[in-house]
């Protein structure tokens, strides 16, 4: 069945009067309501941790306690709230959470497939136990077409079936917000990329001294654990990762893979061949030549054993790679696959067969590549990694070879935890490049107002905020009951008055920074409102006694402490 | 000597029990280190794999007995997160901690002795009036508001120090030591030393002039009076050594103490030390590496306490014979 707004709106219509039919015959046949709603809770991080996330979190419980739900909002560290929603299933009801942009995730794939085909409900990012077949078939089809008109027709179906079931309450995309010093810096020289602000690559790349200060200074509130080509602990890393290794493709400032160290990049028509031609002249950082071996081994050494468990993933779709001359490389794939380029071709690090080889025969059994890292951060892009102090700072230098050299001298990253230290450190120069700014925005536009310098630019984020609803839990496998509390919750008071207004309301998993793939209106589409919210679980049968909500006639509750 | 060896043997004890308690503490919490792995879409198989390297899939009591072994060795084991010798993780930052707490340590101690034996002898003036209430407001204020005042002013505002880290940006030294001794790395030490001294200053500074007072009830300052010496004289010569002894105890104790406890200093200022170390070990359920951080501070604490108490047996007959008898 083609899906259409008009259609949606039947089916809708068609099941909401199907369930008050229901939910009027079982109250003739049984006056008698079910069972109370058990006390939830609802699970944030910690006020001091995420403040955003705290206070909407507060927000959505106050509107439910109308409803005559018992809520309450428990805020955790990370460790904790991942231990509990993760890793323990079972056990847990409602939890804010959010999903972050990376570079990867400008091709919808990874979020349509992954947060909630059934088959990664058991360990993967389905951790609220979404099923339905429906939508798993929707899902696995949008990869294997490769017209992009085509694969947008079903991405608009997968986006309009978890806003019928409201399987997440989606909030806000958050704005990225990011600072410069002018005086440093050319404004004209940075760009925007969608969903990720002016931190991206190509700024990095581009960024144009106006004066004698050539070093890049910018700041993480994040501790550092590693800097690996075959191993990411966290957002800062990958960034980092991503300056001193090239790769085949990259993210383009639109959002699309274009060909990178691949001169070219030719697919057969059925898709399931590609032949990469390596671009001329590229040098490794110790003076070595790029070559296609090299190119072969960047790809098969992740496949093999437990080399590199967190890329195994991204090649395991490669049936064949081989060389037919000196600077082409053809790969064959099992089965067409329409984020190849994204979550392949333009995520997997090259890297020297020369350094590599020898390290990963050394590994001694069980270890994998991760654990071997010092002294092998050869790569051949546009950085070199110089150095990295504990605690301190991350030093790259230009790579002047490159044929994407830097305009800048070196790129250096600073581990500054304290964030009023850091607005302050931007203000004085010891900070030229504001790249993590977790305060109130308000405050940083202010600051550059007094400054003068400084200019700050905002973008809307790939990434998303959330309440997830556990569905292996009753009432919350009930789509009217997850689509009736969805509907109670405030956005433009939670965007404004959590948020600040940096914020954009969200109801999808493909956000609008995805252009191409976000699917209009959506977020405005959703009907909301307390006496919506009323009815809707009014026609779905619940009812409320004594200002509590109990379930639809016959319903008890299974989970009462 | 026996009393030496006696304490020696408790110190070894203490510190056993502190391990063990350690090392079961990180594994019966909440979380799991799994949990940093998250975002990165590991699959089941994957997580098996990383339980296995971590050598989490091994029985409890197995897990244990192989750390006893290993750190009898003097090996701390391989942090999960940094893939490298936890000794060598922490001893990355251990000296800029060790130097913040000396450093501040320091000036709180001479400054301490010095205003608590001047406020004992300026007892029921009006300068105790002022000094006291000042002192203790300052005791009370909170590390990281002080450190953010501190900052806002002399650094945001006046622009005389920088706002963080250790040293500047990009900044490269012969050695460590030409670092550790260079105007930059000093300029850098100045606020939280400076912060983390006002902090510490009340307990030296308030136990000094008790003891000051206690001391100049003693019939030998009234000697010392009645013999016509100055009043500095009688403070520092005769009456401060003698009041003394229990601060030296609280400095020893104090260098073990503030060397974990400077997390909240550490943080403001985003001075790398061993306290971030070990709240990022412990948040993200590293548990080799927050052990060993641990271990080493306990260690720190142990030993000076042992130094102390040693002191104090060869300074003070009186504990002598206690112990002995």
């Amino acid at each position: 069945m083609q899906l259409t707004k008009r259609g949606l709106l039947r089916t809708a219509l068609s099941t909401a009067a199907a369930v008050a039919l229901v939910g009027a015959d079982a109250r003739i046949a049984q006056a008698e309501a079910g069972d109370a709603i058990r006390p939830l809770t609802l699970i944030s991080r910690a006020q001091a941790a995420n403040p955003q996330q705290y206070q909407a979190a507060e927000l959505i419980a106050q509107a439910w306690r109308q409803l005559g739900l018992e809520i309450e909002v428990q805020g955790l560290p990370r460790p904790q709230q991942s231990d509990a929603v993760w890793y323990n299933r079972d056990t847990w009801d409602l939890t804010m959470w959010q999903m972050v942009g990376r570079p990867e995730r400008s091709d919808p794939d990874e979020f349509v497939y992954n947060l909630f085909h059934s088959t990664t409900m058991e360990k993967g990012y389905n951790f609220v136990g979404y099923v339905n077949p429906e939508y798993d078939k929707i899902a696995e089809q949008q990869r294997l077409i490769t017209n992009k008109d085509e694969r947008k027709v079903l991405i608009d179906q997968a986006q309009d079936i978890i806003d019928r079931d409201q399987v997440y309450a989606f909030l806000v995309h958050p704005m990225k917000v990011y600072a410069f010093d002018s005086s440093v810096w050319a404004a004209d020289s940075m760009v925007e990329q969608p969903g990720l602000g002016i931190k991206n690559f190509w700024t990095f790349v581009g960024a144009e001294p106006v004066g004698d200060t050539k070093d890049m200074i910018l700041n993480s509130s994040d501790e550092l654990n590693a800097i690996n080509p075959f191993y990411i602990s966290g957002a800062t890393d990958s960034w980092i990762t991503e300056l001193i290794w090239d790769r085949m493709m990259r993210i383009g400032s639109d959002g699309l893979p274009k060909p990178w160290a691949a001169e070219s990049v030719e697919w057969s028509d059925d898709g399931t061949e590609v032949t990469l031609t390596l671009r001329e002249g590229m040098m490794w950082h110790d003076g070595e030549p790029v070559t296609t071996d090299d190119v072969i081994f960047s790809f098969t050494a992740p496949a093999e054993g437990t080399n590199a468990p967190m890329y195994k993933p991204f090649v395991s779709n490669i049936a064949g790679i081989e060389a037919t001359d000196d600077r082409t490389v053809v790969m064959t794939l099992n089965e067409p696959n329409a984020a190849f380029e994204t979550s392949t071709l333009a995520k997997l690090n090259l890297v020297p067969e020369h350094v590599w080889a020898p390290l990963l025969e050394n590994l001694t059994e069980g270890e994998t590549a991760e654990a071997v890292l010092e002294e092998s951060r050869i790569g051949s892009g546009p950085f070199k990694f110089d150095r990295w102090v504990t605690q301190q700072e991350v030093v790259l230098s230009a790579n002047a070879d490159h044929w994407s050299a830097p305009k800048m001298d070196r790129w250096i990253l600073r581990i500054v935890l304290n964030v009023e230290a850091a607005l302050g450190m931007l203000r004085s120069g010891e900070v030229n490049f504001m790249s993590d700014y977790t305060g109130d925005p308000e405050l940083l536009l202010q600051a550059a107002e007094e400054d003068g310098d400084l200019e700050v630019v905002q973008s809307v984020d790939i990434g998303f905020q959330y309440l997830a609803f556990n569905l292996r839990r009753p009432p919350f496998d009930d789509a009217a009951f997850r689509r009736a509390l969805s509907a109670a919750i405030n956005r433009d008071l939670i965007q404004k008055a959590a948020w600040n207004g940096f914020a954009v309301k969200a109801n999808s998993h493909v956000s609008p920074a995805l252009e191409f793939w976000h699917k209009a209106g959506i977020a405005d589409g959703l009907q909301t409102g307390m006496d919506l919210a009323k009815s809707i679980l009014d026609e779905a049968g619940y009812e409320m006694v004594d200002g509590r909500l109990h379930y639809p006639a016959g319903g008890t509750e299974q989970f009462a402490d | 000597m026996g009393y030496v060896a006696k304490r020696f043997l408790q110190m070894i004890f203490v510190l056993w029990t502190v391990a063990t308690i350690l090392f079961f503490m990180f594994r019966l919490m909440p979380g799991t280190p799994l949990a940093a792995f998250i975002d990165n879409t590991t699959t089941a198989e994957q997580q098996d794999a990383l339980i296995a390297q971590f050598g989490l899939d091994k029985s409890l009591g197995e897990q244990y007995f192989l750390f006893l072994w290993n750190l009898l060795q003097g090996d701390l084991g391989q942090s999960f997160f940094f893939k490298k010798p936890v000794l060598e993780v922490v001893w990355q930052v251990f000296p800029n901690s060790v130097i913040l707490t000396l450093t501040s340590l320091i000036i709180a101690y001479l400054f301490g002795i010095v205003v608590g034996a001047y406020l004992a002898w300026k007892r029921g003036s009006w300068v105790e009036g002022v000094g006291i209430p000042l002192v203790l407001t300052t005791r009370a204020a909170p590390e990281f508001w002080l450190g953010m005042v501190l900052l806002a002013f002399f650094s945001f505002h006046l622009g005389w120090f920088p706002s963080g880290g250790a040293n500047t940006s990009g900044s490269e030294w012969q050695s460590g030591w030409s670092r550790l001794t260079s105007a930059d790395f000093l300029s850098h030490l100045a606020l939280p030393a400076i912060t983390l001294a006002i902090y510490l200053q009340g307990l030296p500074l308030l136990l000094m002039r008790s003891n000051m007072l206690n001391v100049l009830q003693e019939e030998f300052i009234t000697m010392a009076r009645m013999k016509g010496l100055s009043t500095w004289t009688i403070v520092m010569r005769h009456a401060a050594r003698n009041a003394l002894l229990p601060v030296a105890t609280a400095f020893a104790l104090g260098i073990g103490g503030a060397v974990g406890g400077n997390v909240v200093v550490e943080t403001v200022f985003s001075w790398p030390g061993i306290g971030r170390l070990l709240v990022n070990a412990v948040s993200a359920s590293d548990y080799p590496l927050a052990q060993g951080a641990f271990l080493m501070i306990t260690f720190v604490l142990v030993v000076m306490n042992f130094i102390a108490d040693i002191t104090y047996h060869l300074l003070d007959p009186r504990v002598r014979v206690a112990a002995n008898g």
